[in-house]
């Protein structure tokens, strides 16, 4: 990570609905709240969202300026119903570093 | 905090307490991590939630409950600083909170007026001791022997006189309808002694053994059973027997059957029963004397709100009085005004003596104990036989009732600490001096205030009249019916009008 580079801001241009569509929720767990201590939120958004998309849309939707995006894929608890295999779906959560002096409050809802 | 008075007259005190933001958002991150502690979260241990989110969830409910309890606080805080002491629980008025805002409140209340004793070994005051003269114990014995008399049936056959006991059987009839309670068989009934509806045992005067009798009685007006009262009704009586009482010798014989061992022991009891009793008036009237004197020499604000309690108090009972017909003679003649403003002018004595009984109790830390507390509540327990059980619940349940069990009890106490101090003189009176003293100065201070030293004892009787009523309703709960109001309704003026008069002493067997 350098930290000195200049802010870039993102090549990707998103229409309203789809940014609302990559935004899914916010991630609010212990682990999640130890970000903010180092300005990161975390979302989860859809398995197909690309971390440039991720970046347009949080800017796009709360106003502020990302630093960086790292995503990870977590994948579904296998399950069983009754005897039967089941999986729980995929998920994609996304860790956003926000720029210096941004921030978004994540339990006021968007 | 702070508190600026914005009103203060007479007895009267308005504050407005204003506490500070920061004050109340420090209280509420105190109460907001107690709660964290305990709260499950979903994606967070117990306890390890951030503030932010705990505030989003628990925000309001503790600010609400941090707000209450500031205003608890500091209304206590103020008052204790400044020494005030409130009759009651502070009126408060919240003008303004929110989350980032100061809190505001009016605070209005009456406070408890400054008293000042006086120096009770000032106050002389006379206790009449009595001498009772064997007379009036003999005359109590006679009175208790003509109770318990023996009866023989007629050796030779004559007329019924008055003083015989009857046996007969009898059938009543009111418009031609017989109703439940009106006919009896064996009935022993005794020729002037007056249990029965006026005219019905006179009408049996002169009836032969084996005569039947036709009856024509009205009943008065206010006679318990609201379906006879007023009306006429017929009665058919048959005289089984005629039975001549025998006049009872006082002897040995006589006190073995209360259970003493021979004359003088009974007639020790009863000189004992006696002598209470007139210790019981003779205290009571010293008491009325020493109240008479405290309010002569006491002048202080009185808050109104209390006057306004006592006399609606007094003046329901008025009201309930006056529905049953039963109003003091001497009210009777005056007008609405006249009656509420002498009402008034007593609930402000007994709320003036209340407050300096109290204050002189505190002084001098006088305490009811719980002992006490359980013997005042057995006695009041006992005077509802049959419900004993139901009234005990009652106090139970309701401490409210119960503080106004104590409320005598201390006032007995606060009298009797002032007795000990104040200059008390003895005097030893006979009984008939005692008696006609009372009824002078009954008669001379008059109105509804009868006689003071009463005066307070009545109000503990209104209250308990009050309690009572409320210990009645649960009774007629329980199926009593009226029947059993209408007793207890009884039972209580029978035990009001004992207490003036000279009792008698045939209660003990």
């Amino acid at each position: 990570m350098s930290r000195g580079r200049i802010y870039k801001p993102s090549q990707v241009k998103l229409s309203g609905a789809r940014m609302y569509d990559l935004v899914r929720e916010p991630v609010i767990t212990e682990k999640a709240t130890m970000g903010s201590e180092h300005n990161q939120v975390t979302f989860r958004v859809p398995l197909w969202a690309s971390k440039p998309e991720i970046k347009a849309a949080i800017e796009g939707l709360f106003s502020v300026r990302v630093k960086s995006v790292n995503t990870l894929r977590q994948n579904g608890k296998v399950k069983r119903f009754r005897g039967m295999p089941g999986k729980r779906p995929d998920t994609k959560k996304a860790y956003v570093t926000l720029e210096e002096g941004h921030s978004i409050d994540v339990t006021t809802g968007v | 905090m702070q508190v600026t008075e914005t009103n203060a007259e007479g007895l009267k005190r308005e504050y407005k307490v204003r506490v500070e933001k920061d004050e109340i958002d420090q209280k509420v991150q105190d109460r907001l991590k107690e709660v964290g502690q305990q709260a499950r979260i979903p994606g967070f241990r117990p306890g390890k939630a951030p503030m932010s989110i705990l505030r989003q969830r628990f925000g309001k409910a503790v600010l609400g409950e941090v707000l209450e309890r500031a205003v608890n606080d500091s209304s206590q805080q103020a008052m204790e600083e400044r020494g005030l002491r409130p009759i009651q629980q502070p009126q408060i008025e919240v003008e303004s909170f929110d989350e980032d805002q100061d809190l505001e409140y009016k605070m209005s209340m009456e406070i408890l007026p400054d008293i000042e004793p006086v120096e009770f070994s000032e106050l002389s005051l006379e206790r009449l001791k009595v001498q009772v003269p064997d007379s009036e114990v003999d005359e109590a014995l006679e009175r208790l022997a003509s109770h318990h008399k023996d009866t023989q049936p007629l050796e030779e056959a004559r007329p019924a006189e008055k003083g015989d006991v009857l046996v007969v059987d009898f059938k009543g009839s009111v418009d031609g309808e017989e109703l439940p309670g009106m006919s009896g068989e064996d009935h022993h009934l005794e020729l002037g002694s007056n249990r029965f509806v006026e005219g019905f045992e006179e009408q049996l005067v002169g009836a032969e053994q084996g005569e039947t009798r036709h009856i024509r009685v009205t009943f008065p007006g206010t006679y318990q059973n609201e379906k006879l009262a007023g009306k006429d009704a017929d009665f058919e009586v048959t005289v089984k027997e005629i039975r001549e009482t025998q006049p009872v010798t006082i002897d040995d014989e006589f006190a073995k059957k209360f259970g003493e061992e021979d004359l003088e022991a009974l007639k020790q009891r009863v000189r004992e029963q006696i002598e209470n009793d007139y210790a019981g008036l003779a205290r009571q009237r010293v008491k009325r004397e020493l109240l008479d004197k405290l309010s002569e020499s006491h002048d202080f604000d009185v808050p109104p709100s209390m006057v306004e309690q006592e006399f609606q108090q007094i003046w329901h009972q008025i009201q309930h009085d006056r529905e049953q017909g039963q109003l003091d003679a001497e009210d009777a003649d005056k007008d609405e005004e006249q009656l509420k403003q002498d009402y008034r002018d007593i609930a402000v004595r007994r709320v003036r003596l209340g407050l300096l009984l109290s204050e002189i109790g505190r002084r001098a830390n006088l305490e009811i104990s719980q002992e006490e507390m359980n013997q005042a509540l057995i006695q009041e327990v006992q005077r509802h036989p049959g419900h004993e059980r139901e009234v005990f619940e009652f106090y139970q349940n309701n401490p409210e009732a119960l503080s106004q069990l104590r409320a005598p009890l201390y006032e007995d106490k606060a009298v009797d600490y002032i007795l000990e101090l104040a200059n008390v003189t003895e005097r030893e009176v006979t009984t008939d001096e005692l008696r006609k003293m009372i009824e002078e100065e009954a008669g001379a201070s008059g109105d509804g205030d009868e006689a003071e030293g009463a005066g307070e004892n009545k109000a503990a009787k209104k209250k308990s009249g009050a309690k009572k009523a409320s210990g009645k309703s649960t009774a007629k709960k329980s199926g009593g019916g009226s029947k059993a109001k209408a007793k207890t309704a009884k039972a209580e003026s029978d035990g009001a009008s004992d207490k003036g008069a000279d009792s008698d002493t045939s209660g003990e067997s």
